[in-house]
C-alpha cells in the first residue's frame, strides 16, 4: 500500500499493484469479496481502461 | 515695629515657599511612580486592553492637571492609586492574551478538522456500503465489529452535526470537543475496517 496525498486529512486508501495483483484479489483483500472489483474499478476509471489490464507499480484508489 | 514688619513678612513668605513645596512633593512622587507603573504596561496592555489603558491615562492625566493647577492634594489623591490599577491592569491584559491565544489554537484546530472530518466520515459511509454488498467479510474484520461500527456510524453523524451547530452558535470549545469525540470514533472505525487513517487524524 502506498501513501499519496498532499492533504493531511485525505481520507483516501491507495493499493499499490503488485506482480499477480487482480482487481479481484484486490478486492476480495480490501472487501473479502472479490465480485465487488467494479467499486474498485469505477474509483479509479481516470487511470483504468480495462478492470483486466493494471501495471505493477500503479497506484489505485480503494473506496 | 516698622523696622521688624519686612523681616516678618519675608518669613512668612519662605514659611509660606516651605509650605507649598512639601504639599508638592509627594504628588510629584506620586505622579512620575504613576507614570512609570503605567509606560511599564502599556505596551502589552494597548494590545488586548486599549479602552482601559485609555481610561488609565486619563486618570494620570488628571492627577497632573491638578498638578499643574497647584491642588497637590487632588493630583497626590489621583494618582496614588494608579500603579496598584497598572498592576491589575497587566493581570487583565495576560489574562485577556491568554484566552485570545486559547481562541486562537481552538480555530486553528476546529479548522482542520472541519475540513478533514467530513472526509473521513464520507470514506467511512462508502466503505460500510460496499462492506454490506459484500458476501464475505475481509479477513481481520468479523461481523460482530462490523455491525459495531455501522451502528455507530448514524451517533457520529450527529455528533458532527452537533459540533457544527455549535460552532455556529459560537461555542467553540464545545465545538472542537465533539469534533475530537467524532475523530477519535472516525479513527477507530477505519481502523477496525482495515483502512487508511488520515495523518491528519493521527495527532
Amino acid at each position: 500500500m502506498a501513501e499519496e496525498k498532499t492533504d493531511a486529512w485525505d481520507a483516501t486508501q491507495w493499493h499499490e499493484v503488485k506482480k499477480g495483483d487482480t482487481l479481484w484479489k484486490i478486492a476480495e483483500t480490501y472487501y473479502g469479496d472479490g465480485s465487488l472489483y467494479t467499486k474498485i474499478f469505477e474509483a479509479n476509471r481516470d487511470t483504468l481502461k480495462d478492470p483486466n489490464l493494471i501495471k505493477v507499480g500503479q497506484k489505485l484508489r480503494i473506496p | 515695629m516698622k523696622k521688624l514688619l519686612k523681616p516678618m513678612v519675608l518669613i512668612v513668605l519662605v514659611l509660606f515657599a516651605a509650605a507649598c513645596a512639601s504639599n508638592s512633593k509627594p504628588a510629584e512622587e506620586a505622579i512620575k511612580a504613576a507614570e512609570a507603573a503605567i509606560n511599564a504596561v502599556k505596551g502589552e496592555a494597548m494590545k488586548y486592553v486599549p479602552d482601559q489603558v485609555k481610561a488609565l491615562e486619563g486618570e494620570l492625566q488628571a492627577a497632573k492637571d491638578a498638578f499643574a493647577k497647584k491642588d497637590y492634594k487632588a493630583a497626590l489623591s489621583a494618582a496614588k492609586d494608579l500603579p496598584g490599577k497598572a498592576k491589575d491592569l497587566a493581570a487583565k491584559a495576560k489574562e485577556v492574551a491568554a484566552a485570545a491565544a486559547q481562541k486562537e489554537e481552538l480555530t486553528k484546530t476546529w479548522n482542520e478538522m472541519s475540513g478533514g472530518l467530513p472526509k473521513m466520515v464520507e470514506a467511512i459511509k462508502n466503505r460500510v456500503d460496499i462492506l454490506s454488498k459484500s458476501k464475505k467479510l475481509p479477513a481481520n474484520l468479523d461481523k460482530a465489529k462490523f455491525d459495531g461500527v455501522k451502528a455507530g456510524l448514524p451517533e457520529v453523524t450527529q455528533m458532527w452535526d452537533e459540533a457544527q451547530k455549535a460552532f455556529s452558535s459560537g461555542n467553540l470549545a464545545d465545538a472542537v470537543s465533539k469534533a475530537k469525540t467524532v475523530k477519535d470514533k472516525a479513527v477507530e472505525m477505519m481502523t477496525t475496517l482495515g483502512m487508511q487513517v488520515p495523518a491528519g487524524a493521527k495527532s
